[in-house]
């Protein structure tokens, strides 16, 4: 079984599925994506000052919020990393966090590439 | 319909919002479980969405506090939760949700599951109905719509203890129509009830607008007066009485005239606080009137019924 913190090889976004769920609004989505990236901005750095605190309630909470968030836009590894960094948080296992937390960092540089390579306005 | 959305994530918030709004409902956001509190102040919002997971008070607790208030209308709610085992299934339905979904929430069912909730709003809207119905045919007289006996002598009861706590009087009325039972003999019962409403409708021309009319028994009908003196009370019964005279009723024979008597008693004179003393008083001085020849009013005063004769308009 692959591990889920270290390789990530299916794609960053599941574009049809997150399209069904509001109506194929592209622009839409785009105001989505664009709050998403403002807000992991904020929720990574929370992250990061958990654990340099060692504040794993923090961790499990900011966790499970990028997890809904992700799963709302259809960011399945995004999703499955922030769920590590929940599990991590709940078990107290500062040390997976921190793995989990950087590869979160590492897929969002992911899908930023792939809505480069592959931008919305090619969706509608 | 109105619908509440509960969540503290903003794009959760926001997917829902757009759906909801393409689906015809009228949108209120909230991004905490104290915000939604706030917004549940409103009785028409009637339908929720609420997010297990939010910072202070959580769905678990809104959904608690909107079960246990009163005087509202049904709340409809579906609990949103990312925890899916069958235990926080149970506890989340056992907390007053309507239903559960886990998300990220699928929006086809979302859909078809607020179907079901307005099937039970709708459901309840018609049974209040129904129940406001009941009450009103309960409280009122079939004839004539105006209050029954037992509604009248509550007002009055009510309008007593109101009264003698804020210092003011109140007043009854109790009055009959003349030759009532010769009317009905005579016409038969048709044009009998014909006065009965001719005299009511005139009634409530002339009564204030805080006044309550009730029909006490056959054709006798009782007005409750609130804030109302002795010397007040004289007026409108002279008002009244005058309304019914100048007029009487067409049959298919000839005009049948039309008249009442009156017995008045206000709380500023009797110092009555008793509701059946009250109307017995009043009683007494509409007896009196009668057999002072009819047509004509009569106000209690305060240990017998003091005579105030008006003759024929």
């Amino acid at each position: 079984m692959p591990d889920p913190v270290h390789s990530e090889s299916s794609q960053p976004i599941d574009f049809s599925t997150v399209l069904e769920r509001i109506g194929g609004d592209v622009s839409f989505l785009q105001e989505l994506l664009d709050l998403y990236s403002q807000e992991f901005a904020e929720k990574k750095h929370l992250l990061e000052e958990a654990l340099a605190r060692g504040d794993s309630t923090q961790i499990q909470e900011v966790g499970h919020s990028l997890k809904g968030a992700s799963a709302n836009l259809s960011l399945a590894p995004l999703q499955r990393l922030s769920l590590a960094i929940e599990m991590a948080g709940r078990e107290n296992d500062l040390e997976k966090a921190r793995q989990a937390i950087g590869a979160l960092g590492t897929e969002f540089i992911r899908l930023k590439t792939f809505l480069e390579v592959h931008p919305l306005e090619e969706l509608g | 319909m109105k619908i509440l959305i509960a969540e503290d994530d903003l794009i959760s918030s926001k997917i829902l919002q757009r759906n909801l709004l393409n689906w015809g409902y009228y949108v209120v956001p909230a991004r905490s479980g104290a915000e939604a509190w706030q917004a549940l102040q409103d009785g028409e919002l009637r339908m929720t969405l609420l997010d297990w997971m939010m910072p202070g008070m959580d769905g678990i607790e809104v959904c608690r506090k909107i079960r246990r208030r009163k005087k509202y209308k049904y709340t409809y709610i579906i609990l949103l939760s990312a925890k899916d085992r069958k235990q926080d299934i149970i506890t989340g339905l056992s907390s007053g949700a309507d239903d559960y979904m886990t998300k990220p929430v699928n929006l086809l069912e979302l859909r078809a599951r607020l179907q079901t909730g307005r099937r039970i709003i709708d459901l309840e809207d018609k049974l209040l109905f129904v129940q406001n119905q009941l009450k009103d045919l309960a409280s009122r007289d079939s004839l004539t719509r105006i209050w029954n006996r037992s509604e009248s002598a509550k007002f009055l009861r009510e309008e007593l203890e109101r009264g003698h706590r804020e210092g003011v009087p109140t007043g009854v009325i109790l009055l009959d129509v003349d030759h009532f039972k010769r009317i009905n003999d005579f016409y038969g019962h048709d044009i009998g009830d014909q006065a009965l409403l001719q005299v009511v409708s005139r009634l409530k021309k002339n009564v204030r607008k805080s006044d309550k009319i009730g029909r006490y028994g056959g054709d006798e009908i009782i007005i409750v007066l609130p804030r109302c003196s002795s010397s007040e009370i004289f007026k409108i019964a002279e008002r009244v009485r005058l309304s019914v005279a100048k007029k009487g009723i067409k049959t298919e024979l000839d005009m049948v005239p039309l008249t009442i008597s009156v017995g008045c008693a206000a709380s500023d004179v009797t110092g009555i606080l008793s509701t059946e003393r009250f109307i017995k008083v009043a009683d007494e001085a509409l007896l009196k009137a009668k057999s002072q020849g009819r047509n004509r009013i009569v106000v209690a005063n305060g240990l017998s019924t003091r005579k105030q004769e008006h003759k024929n308009a």
